[in-house]
């Protein structure tokens, strides 16, 4: 059996060269030794020689072989870790250390296409632009997986679907359909409702190269930054409002005053007190206006002390205490005993209370009453400034904190304040690592509540914008 | 073989073609309600715009599908396929009209602002219809009938928002009988967004059509 086995490894040829040299063999005998001995002797040595030499044959040659050609079948196959090991120093072991070469190189070149393919792959995977590349047919045929956290569709179900059938737009459709047809890149903005209305840029190239047509189209999700420029753009809108209702006063009675030339000093007096107020209000607003652009720009915490809440009321009592007289209106404080003391900006801190108790002196009539009270909550410490006075309507809660938001555009205006006062709240609290609660009942009155945390905050929002002293 | 592929090629085409059309219905029932809220008379002149393109393309599609079925004279799965593609393409057509309907009523109302305190539940219910519709041709294209099964029955939960609506925007009329004009045409725009839902139901009916070739009422 095995040796039948070996027999059919070995093959023919070498068998025939086997009998081949068994006739040299018996044909050399017989020339030297013609008759010495005798034709069965000759034919033993004969044998035995030609067996030997036929096992070193294949011992050295055929063995070898086959295991280069076995390896080099394994390699092929793509066991690219497959060597072979003859380390003779003839031809096989020189084939043998070639296909070990060629695999190790194989082995390089394949690792790196593979890195370079999983360098690209990741690069696509962790994009947050969608990316989808289409065939000339205008089938997907790659997506990365930014699809499925932007349109909620499984990144499996795009393949070798047409974009109609995955993100379905009009506008897409129709700007893919350009593309295809004139060959050449478009840029557009598409609003796609689905599954929840966003504004999109969309960028459709179409494919270079030696592929068969098709193109790449890129989907970057641009909501945010159009709301963003729709609220600077109000925002700009607001001040220039803002700055010009002052100035067109202003320059209105200085016209006057120019003009006529009215003899009456009281009505010039008059004339120029309003022009006074008018120009205190224009430089309270720009103040405030300057206040809130550098509290956005985080640069406001500058002293972080340790501070009594008793002190602040104190100073807010002296700042605001004679308003409050006027519209006979009281401020209570009720503080509960051994509060631990604020961590913050002194200064910033006191501002936030005054603003609050500015509003609420506002929109309280005369004889309501005011009061401020500090308690701890949890791990932090819950300042409350509540009034009783006309309250906010639930649906213009959302947007107070907004600059210029008035509830009455009308009637608040004429109540004094920039509009500004809750946004510089709002930015101070958020730059201390706090926050800025409201509830409020129409014709109850309104409760501002800001907490502050009772610990340094770990992670200040923009830690390393803050000048620690 | 060749004929063969050139009729899967048609039917595709179809397909495609009424996602597109429900795209476009899509957005203009979502355009249609963000107008009536903000009561944005130019946003809403747009959906009346944009309805003609509806209705052509809306033509175009019903054409090919008869083309299909006479040159190509298609049997069971095809011929459904065909059949509920015109199904389809009617719902979608009524749908885009109710958006013009609702586009209308909001260049009425363009004059003062939104009193009611239903409108609140208006969006919530477009919202729904919105859903559905998306629901309905998503099903379309996965030919998904337990989506479109799932998709009918959000009709039970319009319909109840609807009636609630009915009932406060009467309520509404009788409180304050000087909103009475506002009222009416709210109560018009809240039987279009309920018939849009209808509409929607057809869809899955069709799909459940195409899929299974079953008849079913399904609202």
């Amino acid at each position: 059996m095995r040796v039948w086995s070996v027999l059919e490894g070995i093959g023919w040829r070498p068998v025939a060269s086997y009998f081949f040299m068994l006739l040299v063999f018996f044909t050399l005998l017989k020339l030297y030794a013609v008759d010495k001995i005798t034709i069965g002797v000759m034919v033993a040595i004969s044998l035995l020689f030609s067996a030997f030499l036929a096992l070193v044959l294949y011992r050295r040659v055929i063995v070898p072989l086959n295991e280069v050609i076995e390896a080099a079948r394994d390699i092929a196959r793509g066991n690219l870790s497959r060597r072979i090991n003859i380390i003779s120093q003839d031809e096989i072991g020189d084939l043998a250390k070639s296909i070990n070469d060629m695999a190790d190189r194989l082995r390089h070149t394949i690792g790196e296409i593979t890195a370079e393919k999983d360098r690209a792959q990741a690069m696509l995977d962790s994009m947050s632009d969608v990316v989808l590349a289409l065939d000339r047919k205008g089938r997907i045929i790659m997506v990365n997986p930014a699809v499925e956290t932007t349109f909620g569709i499984p990144q499996v179900d795009c393949v070798g679907r047409s974009v109609v059938e995955v993100i379905r737009n009009f506008d897409l459709d129709m700007v893919l359909q350009r593309v295809q047809a004139t060959n050449s890149q478009l840029i557009r903005e598409v609003a796609i409702i689905s599954p929840e209305p966003r504004i999109f840029i969309l960028r459709a190239t179409p494919l270079v190269g030696n592929t068969k047509g098709g193109m790449v189209v890129l989907l970057r999700d641009i909501s945010e930054r159009k709301r963003m420029e729709q609220m600077r753009s109000e925002f700009m809108s607001n001040v220039s409002h803002e700055l010009r209702t002052p100035l067109t006063s202003i320059q209105g009675f200085v016209e006057t005053l120019q003009d006529n030339g009215t003899e009456d000093p009281q009505m010039i007096r008059h004339f120029l007190g309003i022009i006074a107020a008018e120009t205190a209000r224009l430089s309270n607003l720009v103040d405030d206006l300057l206040d809130l652009s550098r509290i956005e720009e985080r640069r406001v915490v500058r002293r972080w002390q340790r501070e009594d809440i008793g002190t602040l009321v104190d100073q807010v009592l002296t700042v605001c205490g004679s308003r409050a007289d006027d519209k006979q209106i009281a401020i209570k404080a009720s503080l509960q005993p051994r509060l631990p003391r604020l961590f913050g900006d002194p200064d910033l801190l006191a501002q936030v209370l005054i603003n609050l108790v500015d509003n609420a002196i506002r929109y309280t009539s005369a004889g309501g009453t005011i009061t401020i009270s500090g308690l701890v909550e949890g791990d932090e410490i819950r300042i409350d400034v509540a009034d009783n006075g006309a309250g906010i309507p639930a649906e213009n809660i959302p947007r107070i904190f907004e600059r210029f938001y008035r509830v009455e555009k009308a009637r608040t205006r004429g109540m004094g304040g920039t509009g500004l006062g809750l946004a510089i709240v709002k930015h101070i609290i958020k730059g201390h690592g706090g926050r800025v609660d409201v509830k409020s009942v129409v014709g109850k009155g309104t409760v501002f509540s800001i907490f502050l945390p009772l610990e340094i905050p770990v992670t200040l929002p923009a830690a390393g914008s803050f000048y620690l002293h | 073989m060749a004929p063969r592929h050139n009729f899967d090629k048609q039917l595709k085409e179809i397909q495609q073609d009424i996602l597109r059309l429900g795209s476009l219905v899509e957005q203009a029932l979502y355009d249609s309600v963000q107008a009536l809220i903000s009561l944005d008379v130019a946003a809403a002149g747009q959906v009346i715009m944009k309805d003609e393109l509806i209705d052509q393309l809306c033509l175009e599609i019903e054409e090919k599908c008869v083309w299909v079925i006479a040159t190509q004279q298609p049997m069971a799965g095809d011929l459904r396929m065909a059949v509920a593609g015109i199904k389809i393409i009617i719902s979608l057509e009524r749908m885009g009209d109710h958006c013009v309907d609702i586009s209308r009523a909001t260049m009425c109302l363009s004059g003062g602002a939104l009193t009611a305190h239903s409108v609140e539940y208006i969006p919530e219910m477009a919202d729904i219809v919105q859903q559905m519709v998306k629901d309905g041709l998503d099903a379309y294209v996965t030919r998904n009938v337990e989506k479109a099964k799932a998709m009918c029955a959000m009709d039970d939960l319009v319909d109840f928002i609807y009636n609630r609506i009915f009932r406060e925007l009467i309520a509404c009329v009788k409180e304050h009988p000087v909103h009475a004009y506002q009222m009416a045409y709210l109560l018009y725009v809240n039987r279009y967004i309920e018939r849009i839902a209808d509409h929607a139901t057809n869809i899955g009916e069709a799909v459940i059509y195409l899929v299974t070739g079953e008849r079913r009422e399904l609202n």
